[in-house]
């Protein structure tokens, strides 16, 4: 086990150096001149082309870009993720300020979301054709189909601003995370509830099952103890994932609720062109999300003894 | 059976108590912010304060916290007009070159540091992103003649006192930064303090007491960081937040209906114009610029597209509560037959009966490229009435949305036909403007010696009368050359409780005047 672990964690440092040589080249090649968009950032628009150059020169932008990857690389060894190139804030500072925010919101979304889904899926594997299963699997097609903006205002509509129960945007105590929790958990239970129907029935149709019922077992004990544990293999690793790209942070999310996360710094830094601040982003993300995967296959030992890493 | 039955009761009761629990905490946070509303404002901005430290441009709504913590030297009131500000007097012993500012006494700083001329020399050093910008390219040097007194050089004439009323090139205290030079904290002369600030969530200002104008009635305002306009709308009308700043155009309508609450508009120095690609491609011509000109309707725009919201300008290039807009020019007044017999006269026909004009086999396709940027909801919606219009005159525009970047690269090559933009060089009601169609700018795309001329000759003039009649040509010629159209005059949008009292819109933009401002208490 130990050795598998450690294999596996030596994998991870190559996905995650890939990752970022991807991203480097992605933010390198994309149009327009990072110099000009930065100096419009920091000086404003009122710019002579001199001070457009001095930028260039100063961040190293003249520098052909496997130049800029190796020094960057460098700091990040000495832990120094650099700072921005905007703000000249530490890139650090400002991630570790909104982690705690993206990863709040991410296990309880998930949360809501298993908590949803499950029980969802399980009903309508066994009661495939009565009015429940039939109104689960709408309910799970239009959760699908709903946009998460559309359905993050409406939510403020009914529960601030009609209902005044919940506030309608913000960070702070467990009142401000039910809403946001709930548009991402609702919209990722949908496609879990399909997952959980197929493998349950998936399961359902097996021998050892057909030898419960022989023996005389009853439905509930069949399914939840026989069955469920079973099913839950692919459902874990889908929500593994899920739960990785929930740590990237949701940018549409964050920006109805004014919720102070990671996905809308990234994606703010990628319209500045702030080189540090994505590397530092997709850095962290991606540690993290290979992590959460990892985390995921040692699972899969205690769920099902078949499986051993040898 | 029955256990199992007890068992869904039981399920069905912890739920309710669950549910019952979140509504108790929820009305218990709610009853809590009431209470402590009464001389606390709470004001909802789209970005955070990014920076606070004059290395760097604040940038987005970060320019409202600025202008309540900072001063500037000379500045504005609500109508536009110019009035000392932390300089009690200026005088320019040399017709604009060098420009004497006399301090007012008895001001400090939040720290207790007094306001001296040295602090200005400070806000002017090196380190600042001022030195760095185009505007005040021509600032050789500032230096302190006494403790109260502080000497401006500039390489040319230039009305220097309109260029320092910008909220975001105010007087900042030498004590903001440490021995290093490192800045530590934001300390301004401004009728309220920094308190504090939590990323991306909001930030606290509180009363200087000390402050040497008009004592300010609010205790403290606190600014919250709400970045998608519809949240801030509802939070606005929720009661969370008391204040809501820039509104987008669709929501004032139903607003303006509502009872408790109140909405503020009034005409900004900002200008929507469409710009065009004068030096290669179809707007080459002036005739085809014309012909635009003369097909879009900015009045049934605004009425339409807008709302209501803003003013049409028909080609103006400065709202009219701006200095030196000239009254008497001859606007555009949209004629559909007339813009067709333009390019009817300089060779354009429908030859292949496609519906589109073209000219030695070339049809009359243009791009027409819209940011993503803040305007961009009311852009979007503009370019497309814009490619509405020019349908009916056989003019096939192909709109892109892209973010600045992208626009930047193909501006760099030339490589698009028109641009929606709004502002550039806008600097209170002074017309620095002009200069972003000077052949040397970076966002120019005409051409033009006799325009770059005019340009500078009416900036770097300093009498009055003079510069009036420079910059009332420069604006006909603007008209008629056509190196831009000019579609809106924007109307800015701030909407309040109805609760808040005494709150004045101000024309000037990044500036929030909170001056007399008060919650009225419901009791």
């Amino acid at each position: 086990m130990l050795k598998y672990i450690s294999k596996r964690i030596f994998l991870v440092f190559f996905v995650i150096l890939g990752v970022t040589i991807v991203t480097f080249c992605t933010m390198h090649f994309a149009p327009g001149d990072p110099e000009e968009v930065i100096a419009i950032a920091r000086y404003g628009e009122d710019l002579t082309q001199e001070q457009i150059d001095w930028v260039k020169v100063t961040e190293g932008f003249d520098a052909p870009v496997y130049i800029q990857y190796m020094k960057w690389l460098d700091h990040v060894l000495r832990l120094d993720l650099g700072q921005s190139l905007v703000t000249s804030d530490d890139v650090l500072e400002e991630i570790t300020i909104r982690f705690p925010a993206t990863m709040l919101l991410a296990f309880s979304s998930l949360i809501i979301s298993l908590t949803i889904a499950i029980p969802a899926g399980i009903i309508v594997a066994i009661k495939k054709n009565a009015i429940i299963g039939q109104f689960f699997m709408t309910g799970s097609l239009i959760g699908v189909s709903i946009p998460n903006f559309w359905l993050g205002l409406l939510l403020i509509w009914l529960f601030a601003y009609t209902l005044h129960l919940l506030p309608s945007y913000g960070y702070g105590g467990i009142s401000h995370l039910i809403l946001p929790a709930v548009t991402l958990g609702t919209s990722m239970a949908a496609i879990t509830t399909r997952l959980t129907r197929s493998s349950m029935l998936d399961v359902l149709n097996q021998e050892y099952i057909v030898t419960a019922k022989a023996k005389g077992l009853d439905n509930r004990t069949i399914i939840l103890k026989h069955a469920l544990k079973n099913a839950m293999l692919p459902i874990i690793t889908f929500a593994g994932m899920q739960l990785g790209f929930l740590l990237g942070g949701s940018v549409i999310v964050e920006t109805i609720f004014a919720w102070p996360g990671i996905g809308k710094l990234l994606v703010d830094s990628i319209y500045a062109r702030d080189f540090s601040m994505v590397q530092g982003c997709v850095l962290i993300i991606g540690v993290t999300f290979a992590l959460t995967n990892l985390a995921v296959d040692i699972a899969y030992a205690f769920l099902d003894p078949r499986i051993r890493y040898e | 059976m029955a256990t199992n039955k007890k068992r869904k009761n039981l399920n069905v009761l912890i739920t309710c108590v669950i549910i019952a629990s979140f509504l108790l905490m929820s009305g218990c946070v709610d009853s809590e912010e009431e209470a402590t509303t009464t001389n606390e404002l709470t004001v909802g901005i789209s970005t955070d304060v990014n920076n606070w430290y004059l290395s760097q441009f604040p940038d987005g709504d970060g320019r409202f916290v600025w202008s309540q913590v900072y001063e500037t030297l000379v500045r504005l009131d609500t109508d536009l007009n110019i009035e000392p500000g932390l300089a009690e007097s200026w005088e320019t012993p040399d017709n604009g070159t060098t420009w004497i500012f006399h301090l007012r006494e008895n001001v400090y700083f939040h720290d207790g540091t007094p306001l001296n001329a040295d602090a200005v020399v400070f806000s002017y050093s090196e380190d600042s992103y001022v030195k760095k910008m185009g505007a005040l390219r021509a600032l050789k040097s500032v230096e302190a003649v006494d403790d109260t007194t502080v000497k401006f050089v500039m390489a040319k004439q230039m009305s220097l006192p309109f260029y320092l009323t910008h909220v975001a090139w105010p007087i900042m205290s030498p004590s903001c930064v440490d021995a290093e030079g490192n800045f530590i904290s934001p300390i301004g002369t401004g009728p309220f303090k920094f308190e504090d600030q939590v990323t991306d969530q909001e930030i606290i200002l509180v009363r200087n007491d000390d402050y040497w104008g008009e004592k300010y009635v609010l205790d403290s305002v606190i600014f919250k960081v709400i970045p998608e306009a519809t949240t801030r709308v509802m939070a606005l009308e929720t009661g969370e937040i008391d204040m809501a700043i820039k509104l987008p155009e669709y929501d004032v309508s139903r607003l303006e209906e509502e009872d408790d609450i109140e909405v503020y508009r009034t005409l900004t120095t900002f200008t929507d114009f469409l710009q065009f690609n004068c030096n290669n491609g179809v707007f080459e011509d002036k005739e085809v610029r014309k012909a635009v000109a003369y097909t879009i309707d900015t009045e049934e725009m605004v009425d339409t597209v807008l709302e209501g919201i803003g003013m049409a300008a028909q080609g103006r290039a400065f709202t009219p509560t701006m200095m030196y807009s000239n009254p008497d020019l001859e606007l555009y007044e949209p004629d559909v037959e007339k813009a067709k017999e333009i390019l009817a006269d300089d060779g354009w026909s429908d030859s292949d009966n496609d519906g589109i004009l073209d000219k030695d086999g070339k049809p009359l396709t243009v791009t027409l490229i819209v940011g993503k940027g803040v305007w961009a909801s009311r852009h979007t919606a503009m370019a497309e009435a814009i490619q509405g219009s020019l349908n009916e005159i056989g003019m096939d525009v192909d709109i892109q949305v892209l973010e600045s970047a992208a626009i930047t690269s193909l501006e760099n090559d030339g490589d698009f036909d028109m641009l929606l933009r709004t502002g550039y060089f806008v600097w209170g009601p002074y017309p620095r403007h002009f200069f972003v169609h000077q052949s040397t700018s970076p966002y120019s795309h005409y051409n033009n010696s006799e325009y770059d001329v005019l340009a500078n000759a009416a900036d770097s003039t300093v009498d009055e009368d003079k510069q009036q009649e420079l910059y009332y040509q420069l604006q006909e010629m603007v008209l008629e050359e056509l190196p831009a159209f000019y579609l809106v005059h924007e109307e800015k949008i701030v909407a309040a409780n109805s609760y808040v009292k005494g709150y004045e819109i101000t024309a000037e933009d990044p500036w929030l005047n909170l001056n007399g401002v008060y919650i009225e208490n419901e009791q």
